[in-house]
């Protein structure tokens, strides 16, 4: 079968899908479909039948980094900071010590892990663990969204989950893109090597600079296809940009997101222009994600991997009780909200993708093995466990101690 | 002011860029194409002021970056983004199709037949005689017996009728053009691309009966000729019908739709060896006519929203290819030639349409939308170069070279045309931007976009 033609069939197939599967078992079961487009990938990968070979993953290259930068677009589009300086001070401060306490327990286990098991040195260690930490802080924003449309949104638990999900993707994203910046290859057109500051400068002016570029070439016009032209030119030179320089995409187009939404007059069109490639681009990229995975060469690559799953798991939970703890706000929040952040989502799919392309990082397969078994552990449960938390979470105010932190979320 | 600033920026930006990356996993690619978006649309929007179509910006900004000018884009960076321009050809030919309305070609046919039969056939004949003429000067001519002169300009003269549904689409589609000179045009140019294949495989199979190639490079027959056109008509025939069923029980997503019904297109008639161009227009042709009218328009409106970045990378990449070397080396030939089709033109249409009886505007402009060429030519002249391998070289480059002025030149006339004859932007307070009401009585006439 030719690339083109299995290109084809592959879009029609994730085209089908993301309507089927994504709406109605996302509404009916609160089943966040993703785990199963990677598991699709794997059975089709060169690893098991071979429908879609080494070569022809090869030429898909360019749509992987084009849904990359789409996805980081959308994550970039969300942090608008008009209703930002809205959410409370407290949300915020238990969102960011819960986020990089994850990134720092999980990442420092596996540092640990890492430099005793495959007898690495800490230098080298270090891109594997940073990159297992920054995946273990995303959060699937998909089941807390499905959860709380079906049992409503405006208590203080949906709040904080939403902010704490939003909060993860920024750290992951920046804590992956500072990540890729800091082991760049060395590059022999210059005079001097750049340093992680500069390539980490260059990903988030990359972002800014597109956002600036589309706000020239757009001008004052109005009309959908202008925009269209424009929002889908820029991104894919933002993501073409960042990708050839061996940057993140994501990182890069979460910057060039945010300054639209935050920027335009526009945003809503421009959030809708997104959203209507995202779903047939995410499960794209699922299925290569799926197709890419090969099972490691290292025969301990089960240790770190179920290391990955405990550790995050209890950084999650027991991370948000303590952090919840020390602000005083277990009585409304309640000590388990914790558990509703442990969906991965496809966005820990497009990290692991892009820590693949790079090819100075240390044990790819081991990462991108614990990726993937993480989005197919959590994501079908993703939308009860945020559904477990936001159904006893009725705050009373009865009780003082909940009547005064209520008042300080507020 | 604003977009030279943004083409100063694009430029040193990718100038900052390009010797920091390397090559592997997509990222030239996206960068390429990316970098083409933006940058041909800015040019287009550039030259739209003083008077000049976009498309001829996108053109030129495919000369200035692409590999004979600035190298922005590199040779190879051009060559990766080629099925971008398959699409595009895809695209445009279920466009092409999707204009067509039964009921107008009823009401208009014949006078689109007479209009077509009269300037193809003074082209020929202008284009055979002349390049007789000329035969000393004309590379792959001279010094050949006269028979093979005749037989091979008449092959020249076969492939020069071309003309472009693409830039007239594409143009239409810009200027929001509605009118009687706009959808003469459009329907002589789309009736011209059924038949021209036709008389080209005739033509050919005469040349290799009366000059058999010295040793010929391809496995051409005339079974394959007709397979290639009656598999077309077959596979756009079923998926014209896919797309109708598609419109008439699923009605979502059309934007995705759009997109992948051209990759489907594309890929499919690669696959069984037949005419995608055709193919598409019949596909997009029964899907239009089978369909109601309102989902009709509205698969039309996602396809021209869908499509408008590959359209401006389609252009600019075919800018890039233009062989200005071979215009500076071959003037003395091209110049006669580009003069004395777009003389045949002239007489041709305005001849036809007084046959047809049409209004005076068609009579009058309609030659000038029939100037411009591009997708098909350049595949007729690869297949007749590869039918003759040892005048291949120098057929193919003195067609790329009156392709390269008539490309040029096509545009900003059908433009001056569509402007004299009152039709700019004739359409905009017509044309929805979202689907009408399903109520909505069937249209009668042949819409433009």
């Amino acid at each position: 079968m030719s690339a083109g033609f299995a290109l084809v069939l592959l879009a029609i197939g994730t085209y089908l899908a993301a309507h089927v599967a994504f709406d109605w078992i996302g509404r009916r079961l609160l089943i966040v479909s993703g785990a199963e487009y990677v598991l699709l990938g794997i059975l089709l990968g060169p690893q098991v039948a071979g429908v879609l070979s080494s070569d022809m993953l090869e030429s898909f290259a360019p749509v992987t980094a084009l849904a990359l930068g789409w996805m980081g677009a959308i994550i970039g589009s969300r942090f608008m900071l008009t209703s930002m300086v809205r959410v409370p001070g407290v949300t915020w401060r238990i969102a960011f010590a819960e986020s990089i306490l994850t990134l720092c327990i999980v990442g420092g286990l596996e540092l640990v892990l890492i430099r005793w098991l495959f007898g690495l040195s800490t230098t080298r260690a270090l891109g594997p663990s940073l990159a297992l930490g920054a995946f273990a802080c995303a959060t699937a924003v998909t089941g807390i969204e499905f959860a709380v449309r079906r049992y409503g949104g405006r208590g203080p638990v949906a709040a904080q989950l939403r902010t704490t999900a939003g909060t993860n993707l920024f750290v992951a994203v920046v804590a992956f893109g500072i990540l890729l910046a800091s082991s760049h290859p060395a590059d022999r057109f210059n005079s001097r090597l750049l340093t992680p500051t500069e390539w980490t400068v260059i990903t988030v002016a990359i972002g800014l600079v597109g956002g600036a570029l589309f706000h020239l070439l757009l001008g004052n016009e109005d009309r959908v296809d202008r925009l269209f032209i424009s929002l889908a030119g820029m991104l894919t030179l933002v993501s073409g940009a960042a990708t050839y320089l061996r940057l993140s995409p994501v990182m890069a187009s979460m910057f060039f997101g945010a300054m639209l939404a935050n920027t335009s007059g526009q945003h809503a069109e421009i959030r809708s222009a997104l959203k209507r490639v995202e779903r047939p681009l995410y499960f794209a990229l699922l299925i290569f994600a799926g197709a890419t995975w090969r099972p490691s060469a290292q025969s301990a690559w089960l240790l770190p991997v179920l290391v990955f799953l405990v550790a995050r798991g209890l950084a999650k939970v027991g991370g948000a009780r303590l952090v919840t703890r020390a602000n005083d706000m277990l009585p409304v929040l309640g000590p388990d909200w914790g558990r509703a952040l442990l969906g991965q989502g496809g966005i820990v799919m497009a990290l692991a993708v892009s820590y693949l392309y790079q090819d100075t990082l240390a044990l790819p397969n081991v990462v991108f093995t614990a990726a993937v078994v993480s989005v197919v552990l959590t994501d079908l449960v993703s939308g009860r466990l945020a559904a477990s938390v936001l159904v006893p979470a009725q705050p009373s105010v009865t009780d003082p101690a909940k009547a005064s932190a209520l008042a300080e979320v507020r | 002011m604003r977009r030279i600033i943004i083409l100063a920026l694009l430029l040193a930006g990718m100038q900052l860029i390009l010797p920091l990356g390397a090559r592997g996993y997509g990222g030239q690619w996206l960068l390429s194409f990316g970098f083409l978006v933006v940058a041909a649309d800015t040019v287009g929007r550039l030259v739209v002021p003083i008077g000049l179509p976009a498309i001829v910006g996108h053109l030129a900004a495919g000369v200035i970056f692409g590999p004979q000018v600035i190298g922005t884009l590199s040779t190879d960076a051009a060559r990766q983004l080629a099925p971008v321009s398959s699409l595009a050809i895809a695209l445009i030919a279920f466009l092409a199709g999707a204009e067509l309305r039964w009921s107008e070609l009823k009401e208009r046919g014949v006078l689109l037949l007479k209009i077509l039969a009269t300037e193809m056939t003074l082209v020929l004949v202008a284009i055979t005689a002349l390049l007789l003429g000329m035969r000393e000067f004309v590379p792959f001519l001279a010094d050949s017996p006269t028979t093979t002169v005749l037989v091979m300009s008449l092959l020249f003269a076969s492939i020069a009728v071309v003309h472009s549904p693409a830039v007239t689409i594409a143009l239409l589609s810009e200027t929001r053009a509605n009118g009687p000179v706009a959808r003469t045009t459009l329907g002589v140019v789309l009736l011209s691309d059924v038949v021209v294949i036709l008389l080209f495989a005739g033509v050919l199979a005469f040349a290799r009966a009366v000059v058999p190639p010295a040793a010929s490079g391809s496995t051409f027959s005339l079974l394959g000729v007709f397979w290639e056109i009656g598999g077309a008509v077959l596979i756009g025939g079923f998926l014209g019908g896919g797309i109708a069923l598609y419109l008439r029980f699923v009605r979502r997503e059309l934007f995705l739709f759009a997109i992948l019904v051209a990759f489907f297109g594309s890929e499919i008639t690669r696959l069984a060896h037949v005419e995608t161009l055709l193919a598409m227009l019949i596909a997009g042709f029964v899907a239009e006519n089978v369909s109601p009218h309102a989902l009709g328009d509205a698969l039309r409106h996602a396809i021209e929203r869908s499509a408008a970045p590959v359209f401006v990378v389609f252009f600019a990449l075919a800018g890039a290819a233009l062989d200005l070397g071979a215009v500076a080396d071959l003037w003395f030939v091209v110049l006669p030639l580009v003069a004395v089709r777009s003389l045949a033109l002239w007489a041709g249409a305005g001849l036809g349409a007084r046959w047809g009886r049409a209004s005076l505007p068609e009579r009058q402009w309609t030659w000038m939308g029939l100037v411009s060429q591009a997708g098909v030519a350049i595949g007729l002249a690869t297949v007749a170069a590869e039918a003759y391998p040892e005048r291949g070289d120098a057929i193919r480059a003195l067609f790329l070279a009156m392709l390269a002025v008539n490309q040029t030149l096509g545009p900003i006339l059908f433009r001056l045309a569509l402007s004299r004859a009152g039709e700019l932007n004739a359409s905009a307070a017509v044309t929805p931007e979202v689907a009408v009401p399903p109520d909505r009585p069937p249209d009668t006439t042949l819409r433009t976009t």
